[in-house]
C-alpha cells in the first residue's frame, strides 16, 4: 500500500537562496562544459593553417558574438564566485550567513558585469 | 473568514491528489493546526492529519503551508498573511491519508546513525558530567524534535533514497561533538560513502525548513571535516 509517493518536481524543496544558487551552479556548468567543447572546436581551426583561424576570429569577433560573450561572462561570474561560496562552507566558514554571501556574490558578478559591459559597450555599437 | 486549500488523497480510494476548499471561521491568534480542528470538527470529519502535543514540541504536524515546510501548531494563519492557505502533505515521502505521511525511512535512517550515547567506560557513580563550554557545542542539534520538516525538503533526500538526510545527519554529529561519547571513529564510518555526508550538497533546504531553527548544513559540514581527518 505505502507506495504512494506523489509526483513533485524538485522545485517543490525550493524556498530559500540556496537552492536557486544550487540550481544556477548546476545550469551555468553544464552551459560553460558546453562553451569549452565549442572553444576547442574554435581553436582546433588554427591546425588549418593561419588564413581559416583568421576568417573565424573575424566572424568570431562580429557583433552577435560579443553580446554572446557578455553572457558568458555572466555564467563564468556566477559558477566562479559561487564556486568560492561553496568553498567556504567546505572551509567551515560562513555557513549560517550563506545567503549574505549569496548575495554578496551576486553584487560583486553584477559589479564585474557592469563595468564590463560598460568597457565592451564601443565594440557592440560598431566602434 | 479564511480560505484554506486542502490536499485531499486517500491511495485506497484516488488516483491523485486533490485539493478542496474550506471556508474556516479564523480567530485572531489561531493556529493553522487549530484550523485544521476547526475543519474535522465543523465540516469534514473525514480529514486526516497528524499532531499531538499542540506546542511545537512532538514533531508531529509538520506540513507544507503555503509552499513552506513548517509545523501546523506553530504557524499562526495571521503571521502567514494569506487570504489562502494552501496545505498539504510533506513532499517527497509516500502518503498514508491526506496530510498523513509514512515517516518508516526517515526513522530507518535515523536508527542507523545510532542515536544514542556509546561509551563503553562504566558510568561513573553519579553521572557524565559536561562542562558548561562542552554543552554549548551541542546546544543547537540537541533542539531537534524529529519532525521530518528538513528531510521531506531535502532535494538530495528526495532524488537519492538512500542519503542518510539532514537530521539523521544533524544526530550523528550531535553525538560526535559530545564530549561524554567515545565512538568518533564509529560514528564517522557510519556517515561516509556516498549516501553520507558527503552527498550534501549544501542546498540549505533543510535550514530553511527548521521549525527550531537548526542548521544541518552546519553539523554535516562538520561531519565532512571529520571525514577528511580534521578534528571538530
Amino acid at each position: 500500500m505505502l507506495n504512494n509517493l506523489k509526483k513533485e518536481s524538485i522545485l517543490a524543496c525550493q524556498s530559500g537562496v540556496g537552492m536557486w544558487a544550487f540550481l544556477l551552479h548546476r545550469l551555468t556548468g553544464l552551459a560553460l562544459i558546453f562553451y569549452l567543447l565549442m572553444h576547442i572546436m574554435v581553436i582546433s581551426t588554427s591546425l588549418r593553417g593561419p588564413h581559416a583561424f583568421n576568417q573565424l576570429l573575424a566572424v568570431l569577433t562580429s557583433q552577435p558574438f560579443i553580446i554572446a560573450d557578455l553572457g558568458l561572462l555572466a555564467a563564468v561570474l556566477f559558477h566562479g564566485l559561487n564556486g568560492i561560496r561553496i568553498l567556504f562552507f567546505d572551509l567551515g566558514v560562513g555557513i549560517r550567513i550563506q545567503k549574505i554571501i549569496f548575495w554578496a556574490v551576486i553584487a560583486a558578478a553584477a559589479l564585474i558585469w557592469g563595468v564590463t559591459l560598460y568597457l565592451t559597450l564601443p565594440f557592440i555599437m560598431g566602434k | 473568514m479564511v480560505t484554506f486549500k486542502i490536499e485531499r488523497f486517500d491511495p485506497d480510494v484516488d488516483k491523485a491528489p486533490y485539493f478542496k476548499t474550506y471556508e474556516v471561521m479564523a480567530e485572531k491568534e489561531m493556529s493553522v493546526l487549530e484550523a485544521l480542528f476547526y475543519i474535522v470538527e465543523n465540516l469534514d470529519g473525514s480529514l486526516a492529519f497528524r499532531y499531538s502535543c499542540r506546542g511545537a514540541v512532538c514533531g508531529s504536524c509538520a506540513m507544507r503551508i503555503n509552499g513552506k515546510n513548517r509545523l501546523a501548531c506553530q504557524t499562526l494563519i495571521k503571521t502567514l498573511r494569506a487570504k489562502t492557505i494552501t496545505v498539504s502533505a510533506l513532499p517527497h515521502l509516500p502518503v498514508i491519508k491526506d496530510l498523513v505521511v509514512d515517516m518508516d525511512h526517515f526513522f530507518a535512517k535515523y536508527e542507523k546513525v545510532k542515536p544514542y550515547l556509546i561509551n563503553p567506560s562504566p558510568a561513573p557513580a553519579k553521572e557524565r558530567t559536561q562542562s558548561v563550554k562542552e554543552r554549548a557545542r551541542i546546544d543547537e542539534m540537541i533542539n531537534c524534535i524529529l519532525c521530518g520538516a528538513c528531510y521531506s525538503a531535502c532535494t538530495v533526500a528526495a532524488t537519492d533514497p538512500q542519503f542518510l538526510g539532514p537530521a539523521a545527519l544533524t544526530k550523528a554529529y550531535r553525538f560526535l561533538a559530545d564530549s561524554r561519547d567515545a565512538a568518533r571513529g564509529e560514528r564517522l564510518k557510519l556517515v561516509d560513502g556516498e549516501h553520507g555526508a558527503l552527498r550534501c550538497h549544501t542546498l540549505f533546504n533543510c535550514a530553511e525548513a527548521c521549525p527550531k531553527y537548526i542548521v544541518p548544513t552546519y553539523s554535516i559540514q562538520k561531519l565532512k571535516g571529520g571525514l577528511y581527518g580534521k578534528q571538530s
